[in-house]
């Protein structure tokens, strides 16, 4: 019962990821959030630079 | 402060960096969102209810057709089901009279401000019933508004209704009287009859079981 | 509230002015709630003359637009503060105020003596345009995104020209985001589904993302100028909101999307957006508290006990509120109701209104109240503002009324919730019966008390307004001259 059946009315992207386990949401929470991990590495490079 | 921010968590850039970052993709992703949930929503065609094809919002001419709402096993609720053809007001609307008259419907709902009594779609205000599936209502289907109003149908007890709530008062708190002509009173269940047949997930949950219980009368008063 | 006689800067007059209009709406506002209040316990008063529908445009009409004039002037009086410099066009500032204020004017004439209209396009443009909120007929619509853009043209040219701090780079941003996203509701479409769907773009990018950042910089804003907190920690924290804010409250929009006929994929990503959007407002409190502790704490340290760091203490007592209310109101009270299995019941029931008037108060009024003590000060030149009686009564009153509505709203909304909804399955007679049933009454009688102790508050902060000018002033001067004496 992991992956449930497609059961909306129209078939899209979204509505395929929201057929598995929070699927959509982590997909969506990966996007905003993952490029921060980046940002907090150069930021962290530029501030041992600057000393 | 130079040599004392060392920590990248106590830096103002890189929480402005990232507040811009996660502000621009949730717009971006909202946008894609959008685009996809408009393209679902937007109303079907003719050619769509004449062919079977399930649209979630469904062309005007949906008035045509008997509508219903059922426990579909498939989606875990109850979803509108669009049965054989009925008249409405005695008669077929082609797609372009119909069209004009959901718009005349639409714009009355709005000019009579209605949503500040009812809800439609659970949006609006809580002094009145919501709206969503008023065509549907048990009350109006069992006969008890349309015998009282004197009426053979229900979309003509309904005008009959909405010209002259102040005549048939059921509570103390009651319709007031909105000038609603007849034209304008046959658009508003055109536009209400429309609405009933939208796909709302589900919701109001639970609302055939009014048509049971009024049946039985276990719990009615 | 009065007089403008120590403001050096003409933006402030300005913001002044946009405070004096935004007083009296709030009391139109509370007024026309009132008599809503009343209708639920009997029906017939005003009927046919002043009916339910119209009696809540304008009670929720006044509160848009006067909360819209306090946001502003809030802005035209921090501008000159932030930037360093005045406003780049006063004359055309003015010229808007003036203009808003007559439309508004003429808006609320017509909803009370034409009310409504046929169902034809010329209702909506000259009438009402019969959508929640943002019910101003058309015309009135383009004349505010008219006078929305001179007000944007002054903040941005402002901006440029002068100091540009953190606080006025977020709110440059936001204003834009907020004046735009206006434009989502000026509109006309018979598909129910797809007008709701944009009229949540305004409603809820308004009052769960660019408002609430609003809040957020007027936040910032009071805290330096009341505890002179530190202004690159409080900038840190305003990033930090603003990351978390937009963050949950963009995508969090899809909490609107469950029952209006779009597609199911929302009910995921509203859930649990929206879920994250109490996150935030924690932080918001946390900041707050903690920097007035924190500045307390070092001004005791080096001025011995006694010693205040507050320098208008009616505004900062409204800054804290607003930092409890924002979380309790929109947090809490938001969080009850958002997950789409509970929503599905309590969608459009009074949980709903419970949450709006807690909501509105805590995230909003409590800051925007702050912004008008604020200007007070500055207009009457004092260095340090106390509290009267009045400003106490005023808070007190007011914040006791609308907890006390809100709780009886809530009851009468888990009543509708479980008989209407659960037990009877949402029809036009379950509705009646769960209106009738006497909790709901009761709720209600409850309701119509708490708000007329919220009047009654509402008019000692009016009189606290009109009058603490004059007696702190007074009072400073007093304690100069025993001083110099």
């Amino acid at each position: 019962m992991i992956i449930q059946p497609f059961t909306d009315v129209n078939p899209s992207f979204f509505g395929m990821l929201n057929q598995g386990p929070l699927t959509l949401t982590i997909f969506l929470h990966t996007v905003l959030i993952l490029p921060m991990i980046w940002i907090y590495f150069d930021e962290k490079k530029k501030l041992q630079n600057k000393k | 402060m130079s040599n004392k921010s060392a920590s990248v968590w106590t830096s103002i850039r890189f929480w402005r960096r990232s507040a811009a970052w996660v502000t621009a993709t949730a717009v971006v992703l909202l946008m894609w969102l959008t685009f996809d949930t408009v393209k679902q929503i937007s109303m079907g065609s003719d050619e769509d209810l004449k062919k079977g094809i399930r649209k979630r919002i469904p062309a005007p001419t949906v008035i045509n057709y008997h509508i219903d709402y059922k426990f579909s096993k498939k989606r875990g609720h109850e979803v509108p089901v669009i049965g054989q053809k009925e008249p409405f007001f005695g008669k077929e609307w082609s797609p372009k009279e119909a069209a004009a008259l959901l718009h005349k419907g639409k714009l009355t709902f709005q000019a009579k401000a209605c949503i500040d009594c009812h809800t439609a779609l659970g949006n609006g205000a809580y002094y009145a019933p919501d709206l969503t599936k008023a065509w549907l209502d048990p009350k109006w289907n069992n006969g008890t508004m349309t015998a009282m109003i004197g009426k053979k149908t229900k979309e003509e007890a309904m005008a009959e209704f909405l010209m002259h709530p102040d005549k048939y008062p059921t509570h103390g708190r009651m319709m007031p009287n909105l000038h609603i002509t007849k034209d304008e009173a046959i658009a508003l269940v055109a536009f209400l009859k429309h609405m009933s047949s939208i796909d709302t997930n589900g919701f109001p949950r639970n609302f055939s079981i009014n048509a049971k219980r009024l049946k039985g009368g276990t719990n009615a008063h | 509230m009065l007089t403008n006689k120590h403001l050096k800067y003409e933006s402030q007059k300005i913001g002044m002015n946009y405070f004096r209009v935004a007083i009296v709406l709030f009391g139109a506002q509370l007024l026309f709630g009132l008599v809503c209040a009343i209708q639920y316990l009997w029906p017939g008063f005003l009927f046919e003359t002043l009916d339910f529908n119209i009696a809540r445009i304008l009670h929720i009409n006044a509160l848009v637009v006067w909360m819209l004039f306090a946001m502003l002037g809030s802005v035209y009086y921090l501008l000159p503060d932030e930037a360093g410099r005045d406003v780049v066009g006063a004359g055309l500032g003015k010229l808007g105020f003036w203009v808003l204020t007559a439309a508004v004017t003429v808006v609320v004439l017509v909803y009370l003596f034409i009310q409504i209209g046929p169902g034809k396009e010329s209702t909506i443009w000259f009438i009402n345009e019969g959508r929640e909120y943002i019910e101003a007929p058309r015309w009135a619509d383009i004349g505010i995104v008219a006078i929305v853009l001179i007000f944007y043209y002054n903040v941005f040219f402002t901006y440029i020209k002068g100091r540009q701090t953190g606080i006025l780079t977020v709110l440059v941003a936001d204003l834009l985001a907020l004046a735009g996203l206006y434009l989502a509701g000026v509109f006309f479409t018979d598909n129910i589904s797809m007008d709701q769907f944009w009229w949540w773009w305004v409603i809820h990018l308004w009052v769960e993302a660019t408002w609430e950042v609003f809040v957020g910089a007027l936040a910032a804003y009071g805290l330096i100028k009341i505890l002179g907190a530190k202004r690159e920690i409080v900038e840190m924290w305003l990033w930090i909101e603003v990351l978390l804010l937009f963050g949950s409250g963009i995508l969090g929009l899809g909490h609107h999307y469950f029952w209006i006929g779009t597609p199911e994929y929302w009910w995921e990503i509203g859930a649990l957006f929206s879920s994250l959007e109490p996150v935030p407002l924690v932080a918001m409190f946390v900041h707050v508290l903690y920097d007035w502790g924190k500045e307390q704490g070092h001004k005791e340290a080096v001025e011995g006990e006694g010693a205040h760091a507050v320098s208008n203490s009616p505004a900062m007592a409204w800054i804290a509120l607003n930092a409890f209310g924002n979380f309790l109101g929109a947090g809490i009270w938001g969080f009850f109701h958002t997950l789409p299995q509970v929503n599905i019941y309590t969608h459009g029931t009074q949980f709903t209104a419970a949450h709006g008037h807690l909501a509105f108060f805590g995230a909003y009024a409590t800051i925007l109240i702050a912004m008008m003590y604020l200007g007070v000060q500055g207009a009457y030149g004092i260095k340090k503002m106390t509290m009267t009686f009045k400003s106490k009564m005023a808070i007190g009153l007011i914040t006791f009324g609308v907890i006390g509505m809100t709780v009886a709203l809530t009851i009468a909304g888990y009543e509708q919730v479980l008989v209407e909804r659960a037990e009877l399955g949402a029809g036009w007679d379950a509705y009646f019966i769960a209106q009738n049933l006497t909790w709901m009454k009761q709720a209600m009688g409850w309701r119509l008390v708490m708000g007329v102790i919220t009047f009654i508050g509402f008019v000692y902060l009016l009189w606290d307004l009109v009058t603490i000018g004059e007696v702190e002033e007074a009072k400073e001067a007093n304690e100069l001259q025993s001083a110099v004496a």
